[in-house]
């Protein structure tokens, strides 16, 4: 039952856009999971969403609340080994954000129900436009060092990465919206971002999300392997580059204190190692264990497997400027071609959620769901070779990645094809060759007339939006150039409030549907396995583990 | 050579580092901060004359000099190449005359068929079932070669035991059925047969001229594994988890980390020509003929 009473006591001194949103949720276009998502984006505290969600009849929010573990345990964890040193402004694997993460935080949390949580902010919220956010940052927060975090530290931290000239990996994800000097200190506690653009997810990129966007010192000098000096709850004890790591409780954190006394992070440069390390009791946890290559601990009973939505995938892209593809019925036939539950249920095990085509996937509450979901549908396939005059089919290659279960996924799509009479031959290289120099001209990836590329979880749909599909974007493998696109891609980007981006998002998911650039054929979950009795592990789907509630029994 | 390889490899460093999703500004900006955007001339002088004076340079991918990684990994290979010798060239040699002393008997099948069975298989499927056997099952063995802080010598032995039971099997049937070979043309040959017609005991004959003969060729060949030993180890290291030059250098190669895959390549270089020399000094000390022919 709503109770209008606390429901205009908590639109009081709200923006328009927090009570359009609130407005959503009682008359019932907006789902609470929906609001509570994007209430967390636009700054509403979970406080404040649980009190709306009750009071617009959907019950108490669920209880944050877990389970007191024992205090003192030592955590072993097995990760891939850091590719390079770790560096904020560089890292780009993994095992270097893994560690990162060990010791740093973000100004927001992008939790693994890909709600934003406050982290060093303690509220954030738009100007009306979406191109000025406004964050307000923490008190009392501390640097290991011993030096309080204030705005210096965000407004350094953020414009180190948004830096061309600092090699900062963060760069793809600020470029076009954020440059070097557009975080401005308000105050010592306050902080705004003017944007070039308005962008109606802007939080995710300054969130875990981000996850170079550690906030450290202002005076930071380079160093941060010495001493990996942040602001999380635990410390580094010592860190040896391709060996591991260990931590220890922060007693000055800010919040809550860590369970365990310390953690240990083992490196290892393959998982079947991994795989044999858990079942040996050396390590409690395996980081990310990929579902092919870690079936056989899918049912072990002495192992717990946290299962977590994600949204990585892996692209199919085929090249809309270039035969035998020029023509979209015949990408349409290969994407109907291919049987997507065989490919959820049997290439990954019913670790996964169906894909249609578009970066729109089930997780994200923007989802226009009542876009029809693409079927295998052979005689349609069929039919529209035909149309296409690619009756009698044609030979083409497709140019992959060796990397978790996309080569079985490539020979699953050759075997799909052959029905329609496509010859599909495969060339699977490792991930230096198929990136190559990863520009257009110097790439396989980028050059290859079909391929699949693996693609990594983000909250947002933002990224796969536009790199791969904007007529512009640097990673438009498909060549794929259509201006209406282009503009429904940026007005979903812009757009602050959830029923704008969801209509938006059903326009592109049809259009997307009709050209079918790319097969966006599953979205697979991200798995951490862990020893039975170890409790309170909290990875995130971008790599990244929060282990400051973790126990042994 | 090497530096002129790594040139001619697709890609470049700043990519290989921040990725394939990285922006190109970052890319370029990083390859200028390593100095990668100088003519390869002037790279290349700058590296030789370092290296020449002792300096191996600063790793592209750790940000940190190349020296210690590549030291401590040489010593890492060696420990691991010694447990490995200390196991499989007595048991292989024992094997080999055993075998050449039963020749055509069951006990010579064993050994011979065995041994070249244990030789073909790699090492990553034979280390999976030692590891479940030993480490999982039995628990007896540590699963990872990767021992702890300040450990002491038998601590680190206890660690590497389970590494180098695959690489024993590798090495078993080889170093067995050269020894056997040479002990059975040694056993033929017209000097034994002299021995033991002027009446010398049988112990006598195999000791002081059946072994001396027999092992010369098997020394050659010991001493031929020793590089594959210290440098061919990426599978054994990788599933062990050890820090060995061989995985050091994969991981340079595949990271473009020049100045550590140039550095490791020459010391894995040095050690072959030791290891080699070493084996032409034992000769010449178990072949008199060699110094004899040398003298005239």
């Amino acid at each position: 039952m709503k109770n209008y009473k606390i429901l205009d006591i908590l639109r009081r001194g709200r923006t328009d856009l927090e009570n359009h949103l609130i407005d959503g949720l009682v008359d019932g276009r907006v789902s609470r999971r929906e609001f509570i998502r994007h209430g967390s984006l636009l700054g509403l505290s979970l406080p404040f969403l649980g009190s709306a969600g009750f009071a617009a009849g959907f019950g108490g929010m669920p209880s944050l609340a877990r389970a007191q573990g024992t205090p003192g345990a030592t955590i072993r964890v097995a990760s891939s080994v850091p590719t390079a040193a770790i560096e904020p402004v560089s890292v780009a694997d993994a095992g270097g954000l893994l560690m990162l993460q060990q010791v740093g935080e973000f100004l927001c949390l992008d939790g693994p129900d890909l709600v934003l949580k406050p982290m060093l902010a303690e509220s954030w919220k738009p100007n009306d436009k979406g191109d000025v956010w406004t964050f307000t940052l923490r008190k009392g927060v501390k640097f290991h060092s011993g030096a309080e975090m204030k705005a210096d530290d965000v407004v350094a931290s953020i414009d180190r990465l948004a830096d061309p000239a600092n090699s900062s990996n963060a760069l793809s994800v600020f470029t076009g919206y954020l440059q070097k000097g557009a975080t401005k200190k308000v105050d010592d506690y306050t902080v705004e971002f003017h944007l070039d653009a308005p962008n109606g997810n802007f939080p995710y990129m300054v969130s875990s999300d981000n996850y170079n966007a550690i906030i450290i010192p202002a005076d930071y000098k380079g160093d941060f392997e010495k001493n990996f000096n942040a602001t999380g709850p635990f410390k580094l004890e010592k860190y040896t580059p391709k060996v591991g790591a260990s931590f220890v409780r922060n007693d000055d954190y800010w919040g809550e204190k860590a369970l365990p006394d310390r953690t240990e992070f083992t490196f290892f440069g393959d998982i079947q190692p991994m795989i044999l390390a858990l079942q040996g009791r050396q390590v409690d946890v395996i980081n990310q264990l990929p579902v092919l290559a870690g079936v056989g601990l899918l049912n072990d009973p002495n192992v717990e497997i946290i299962s977590l939505k994600s949204v990585a995938h892996h692209q199919v892209h085929m090249r809309t400027d270039m035969d035998p593809f020029k023509d979209p019925r015949v990408r349409r036939a290969i994407a109907l071609s291919i049987d997507r539950n065989k490919l959820q249920k049997g290439l990954m095990r019913g670790r996964a959620s169906l894909g249609n085509d578009s970066p729109f996937a089930p997780a994200y509450p923007s989802t226009d769901t009542s876009v029809a979901q693409r079927q295998q549908d052979l005689t349609q396939a069929k039919q529209l070779m035909e149309a296409a005059g690619a009756g009698k089919g044609f030979k083409v290659t497709l140019t992959t990645e060796r990397y978790l279960e996309i080569p079985e996924y490539a020979v699953l799509i050759q075997n799909a094809v052959k029905e329609i009479g496509i010859d599909l031959e495969l060339t699977i290289l490792d991930q230096g060759a198929y990136y190559g120099d990863a520009v257009f001209g110097k790439s396989n990836w980028l050059d290859s007339v079909m391929g699949i590329t693996d693609y990594g979880h983000r909250g947002v749909p933002n990224v796969y939006l536009s790199a791969p599909l904007k007529s512009e974007g640097t990673w438009n493998s498909a060549h794929f150039k259509n201006r209406d696109y282009d503009q429904l891609a940026s007005s979903y980007i812009a757009a602050l409030d959830l029923e704008a981006q969801k209509q938006t998002a059903g326009k592109i998911q049809r259009l997307l549907l009709e050209e079918t650039p790319i097969i966006f054929g599953y979205f697979f979950d991200y798995l951490t396995a862990t020893a039975k009795g170890v409790t309170g592990v909290q990875p995130t789907a971008m790599s990244q583990n929060y282990l400051d509630r973790a126990s042994k029994a | 050579m090497v530096f002129l390889g790594g040139q001619v490899l697709p890609g470049n460093v700043g990519r290989a580092i921040l990725g394939p999703l990285a922006d190109q500004r970052a890319v370029d900006a990083l390859n200028h901060s390593l100095g990668l955007d100088r003519p390869l001339l002037v790279q290349y002088w700058d590296w030789i004359t370092n290296f020449i004076q002792g300096d191996m340079g600063m790793s592209y991918i750790f940000r940190a000099p190349v020296a210690p990684f590549v030291i401590d990994a040489l010593g890492n290979s060696m420990k691991l190449a010694l447990v490995a010798f200390v196991l499989v060239v007595p048991l292989g040699i024992l094997g080999g005359i055993v075998a050449a002393l039963n020749v055509n008997r069951p006990i010579d099948r064993i050994i011979s068929l065995g041994g070249l069975s244990a030789t073909v298989l790699p090492e990553f499927v034979t280390g999976i079932i030692f590891i479940l056997i030993f480490g999982v099952w039995l628990d007896w063995l540590p699963i990872a070669a990767a021992w702890p802080a300040n450990a002491g010598f038998f601590t680190q032995v206890y660690y590497l035991i389970l590494p180098a039971m695959p690489l024993f099997l590798v090495l078993f049937g080889y170093i067995a059925r050269m020894a056997r070979s040479g002990m059975i043309d040694a056993l033929d040959s017209d000097y034994t047969r002299t021995a033991v017609l002027k009446g010398l005991p049988w112990r006598t004959v195999i000791w002081r001229h059946v072994l001396r003969n027999a092992l010369l060729p098997t020394i050659t060949v010991i001493a031929t594994q020793t590089g594959y030993l210290i440098g061919g180890l990426v599978v054994v290291e990788t599933l062990f988890r050890y820090q060995g030059i061989g995985s050091l250098i994969f991981t340079a190669a595949r990271g473009k980390d020049f100045p550590i895959l140039e550095a490791g390549i020459l010391t894995i270089g040095i050690v072959y020509s030791v290891a080699t020399l070493v084996a032409d000094i034992l000769y010449s000390v178990l072949n008199p003929r060699i110094r004899l022919g040398t003298e005239q």
